[in-house]
């Protein structure tokens, strides 16, 4: 993964420690020790046994080794989740029960062996999720690694004024952006009828940590997971778990890394084998519709533009704008000003100015655009039950118009047809 | 595949402590379902909603239903003993027939967990809650917790007929206005209604002019400044002495800080309650003041306080970018330490049979066509502005480039 790339090299000062970040990606030639840093030469034969990613079982010494098992065993446990193939849905569900998998509650912060109840608004329904995937304590991490309170970034005057970002802090953008579209186009590979989402979870957060980086979505508020899988009606924050793709699914993957304290967020919406044609609509108006939003970003233009756009794009096509969820400023903080509504007639404050950087993420539903949120207080679906499609890019606004930080790269897997 | 030699190493080394893996992993694995085992109530408790099931079902009445109005706030300011809880009280006791909420905004700006009465009908009792707001994450969603708590608390009860949001003494009424004033499109089943300053005649010039330290003013101007009613209380204890002249100044003294303020004079907050509630001095939708804007004259004030009202005409359609810059740069790149707290104005839109209608609060802003220009309707652009340290020259000017009529004239 993430081989190819290193265009933007040019002009940098950094780049001295760095060397071999690519090249840890790619083949994992060189580890840290989970415990202390340092090159690793030895790892846990409990990992080895269980096909563990190396990575979390790596140690410099046995001393390292012995001193960290009472922490790091806990992998292994984890890792309990193998791959779940039952064939019918009781009988996933029942698997991944007897693996200690839970039903997720109350914003990401209980867990229950109970399926909760709710007047489901289409025929998705929650599956247990599994245990929380270990990050290598090498690899620093957000203020809500460790909580789940991201209080700083709540609190922080950035969520009142847009920050102009320096060359330097591009530059980080450019690099974390970079990671960002690696670890989604892994997880787009990975997807097609019979895997299960805390699989595609599971690349993403290997492809992650493997990069360095740590998955911002975990534990971001009590969110469980280090991505957002979001399968058909689901409009967004849907929570990987033992569900197994099936064929004629559309599942959106939204990935967001933190490295070298920036972070980068996108997402695409994948057809999961052969979808039908009104969904191949929806998913192709939505990336249109994100295209044409991108299209008018540059200086001078103001923030409530955006919505106006979409919303005519989508509607053209007898389709609605989700009101709920906004686009959002990006930086140090994985939300921040501006806010940025994707639905016409909105108030949004502000024009664009060069050096800001955002996202845009329309979110466009084949039915009504009112929402409702699942028991876990995470998964948003729409509450007409009909499918939803998303698409995200990070953007940096530049003196003549805009560069897409998360852009695709040649080796981006060819999913999407009308690309071709 | 060359580093699994040296791992070997490790291999033997705690094969010994690896019988005692599969003897950690049962423990651990009972152990966290035993942890929501416990926790069911508060899952059960939407499996024994099933059968009553208060918030599921609303929410689906609310989906399908036939368009719910939302239901109006009105936001209640004013110093420590000016008369705001005697205000809360009256409404709540008179007779009215409505159901009312009161949210108690004890603790300012900061939108921490608000304590709630509810006054269940005419003659029923007061019932006191407690309302948490759901806190944190505002990860892109669009409407402010506080907002989705005052929805939450809608739905748990039978539907109200309205809500008075009471603000601490010290507060400044703007951080909130803004955030109650959603975008219409979200059709939040709440909606700002109008700000109501209660006064008290006999302090509040003496609060007014609390020395402050150079550059801001007092909470009484803003209080003055963002609200669409004052309710001049007390009125009763200043009349006996030179009663009359004191209560003329600070009408004067109002009127100057915001000249579109209606002026309600009152003994122990007994008022008129037409006058409180229902005023609808937010949104387009329910905007009942358009016509009175056209009409009335707004006198700008003489002499020159910190905050003031502005008001200009001028004739001739304008362009709608060209508004929108000019209402950029004066909202979101002030200069001169100008800060623009309340608009309102009606606008001749270049290209447009329809009047439009400008709104503004703090940094936020929308311009809507409300109704077609009629017949004798005299086609204006009349502007409005609350503000700090406004120049009134400068504005205008900007304003006149917004006009296409010169434009016009070139065309053959």
């Amino acid at each position: 993964m993430g081989c190819a790339e290193q265009e933007s090299g040019n002009g940098t000062t950094d780049g001295k420690k760095e060397q071999m970040d690519s090249g840890s990606a790619a083949g994992d030639a060189v580890l840290a020790c989970v415990r202390c840093s340092k090159l690793a030469r030895l790892q846990c034969p409990k990992c080895l046994e269980l096909k563990l990613p190396r990575a979390n079982g790596a140690f410099c010494s046995q001393d390292c080794f012995k001193a960290a098992w009472g922490s790091h065993k806990v992998v292994h446990a984890e890792s309990k989740r193998a791959v779940i193939r039952a064939d019918n849905p009781q009988d996933q569900i029942a698997e991944a029960l007897s693996r200690g998998w839970l039903y997720c509650l109350q914003k990401g912060q209980h867990r229950s062996g109970r399926a909760p109840n709710f007047d489901w608004t289409g025929d998705l329904r929650p599956y247990p999720i599994s245990a929380r995937r270990f990050v290598p304590e090498n690899i620093p991490r957000p203020e809500w690694a460790s909580n789940g309170n991201a209080s700083a970034e709540q609190y922080s005057e950035l969520q009142n004024s847009v920050e102009i970002k320096t060359p330097e802090q591009i530059q980080r953008m450019r690099e974390v952006c970079k990671i960002a579209r690696d670890v989604l186009d892994a997880a787009a590979r990975a997807v097609k009828p019979g895997v299960t989402t805390d699989e595609l979870d599971e690349i993403v957060h290997e492809a992650t940590i493997a990069a360095g980086a740590y998955p911002s979505p975990l534990n971001y508020h009590f969110f469980p997971k280090s991505c957002c899988t979001s399968v058909n009606e689901v409009i967004c924050h849907g929570i990987p778990d033992a569900r197994r793709l099936e064929d004629g699914d559309i599942v959106n993957v939204d990935v967001t890394v933190y490295y070298k304290g920036y972070h980068g967020d996108l997402n695409e919406t994948y057809f999961v084998g052969k979808v039908d044609e009104a969904s191949q609509l929806l998913v192709q108006n939505t990336y249109e519709c994100l295209e044409k939003a991108i299209a008018i970003v540059k200086p001078g233009v103001r923030y409530r533009e955006v919505g106006e756009v979409i919303s005519r794009h989508a509607s053209l096509a007898g389709l609605s704008v989700v009101r709920s969820y906004s686009g959002h400023g990006i930086g140090e903080l994985f939300h921040c000003a501006p806010n940025i509504p994707h639905y016409s007639r909105n108030k949004a404050v502000g024009v664009m100015k060069a050096g800001q950087t955002f996202t845009i993420e329309p979110m466009i539903n084949a039915g009504v655009w009112r929402d409702r949120m699942w028991p876990d207080g995470w998964t948003s679906v729409t509450a007409d039950g009909k499918r939803t499609a998303q698409f995200e890019h990070t953007l940096l606004v530049t003196e003549t118009g805009c560069e897409v930080l998360t852009a695709r790269i040649p080796t981006s897997p060819p999913v999407f047809p009308w690309l071709s | 595949m060359m580093d699994e030699a040296p791992s070997a190493v490790p291999l033997s080394f705690s094969s010994p402590s690896s019988p005692e893996i599969p003897a950690l992993v049962p423990v651990a694995l009972p152990d966290e379902l035993e942890f929501p085992e416990d926790k069911f109530d508060g899952e059960e408790d939407s499996a024994k909603a099933g059968p009553n099931a208060p918030s599921t079902d609303k929410s689906i009445t609310l989906l399908d239903n036939e368009e719910q109005e939302a239901v109006g706030i009105t936001m209640i300011t004013g110093y420590l003993g000016s008369g705001k809880t005697t205000l809360v009280n009256y409404i709540l006791k008179e007779q009215h027939g409505r159901r009312i909420a009161v949210i108690l905004n004890e603790f300012g700006e900061e939108l921490g967990i608000e304590r709630a009465m509810i006054n269940e009908g005419a003659q029923g009792s007061l019932v006191e809650e407690w309302v948490d707001l759901p806190n944190g994450c505002v990860c892109c969603s669009v409407k402010h917790s506080f907002v989705q708590a005052i929805e939450q608390l809608m739905e748990r009860r039978e539907r109200f007929d309205y809500i008075l949001l009471e603000t601490t003494g010290l507060a400044n009424p703007g951080p909130v206005a803004s955030i109650l004033w959603v975008d219409d499109q979200l059709e939040a089943s709440v909606r700002l209604d109008s700000i109501v300053t209660v006064v008290d005649a006999g302090n509040f010039l003496r609060q007014l002019h609390e020395p402050r330290e150079a550059g801001s003013v007092t909470e009484a101007y803003l209080q003055i400044a963002y609200a669409d009613v004052v309710i001049l209380n007390k009125t009763d204890l200043v009349k006996d002495e030179s009663g009359h002249s004191t209560l003329e100044k600070i009408e004067r003294e109002i009127k100057s800080i915001n000249g579109m303020v209606k002026i309600v004079h009152s003994e122990r907050c007994r008022v008129d309650l037409d006058d409180v509630l229902d005023c609808k001095a937010y949104g387009i939708k329910h905007s009942v003041d358009l016509e009175a804007l056209l009409s009335k004259p707004v006198d700008d004030n003489v002499h020159d306080s910190a905050v003031k009202t502005i008001s200009f005409k001028l004739d001739g359609p304008v362009d709608l970018e060209k508004v929108n810059e000019w209402l950029g740069n004066l909202l979101w790149e002030p200069s001169d330490k100008m800060e623009i707290y309340r608009m309102k104005g009606v606008l001749d839109i270049h290209g447009s049979g329809e009047m439009h209608m400008l709104q503004a609060v703090r940094d936020l802003y929308e311009i809507v066509p409300t109704r077609k220009w009629r017949e004798g309707d005299k086609r204006i652009n009349h502007v409005v502005l609350i503000g700090k340290n406004l120049n009134k020259d400068t504005i205008i000017e900007m304003f006149n480039h917004c006009l296409v009529s010169k434009v016009l004239s070139f065309d053959p």
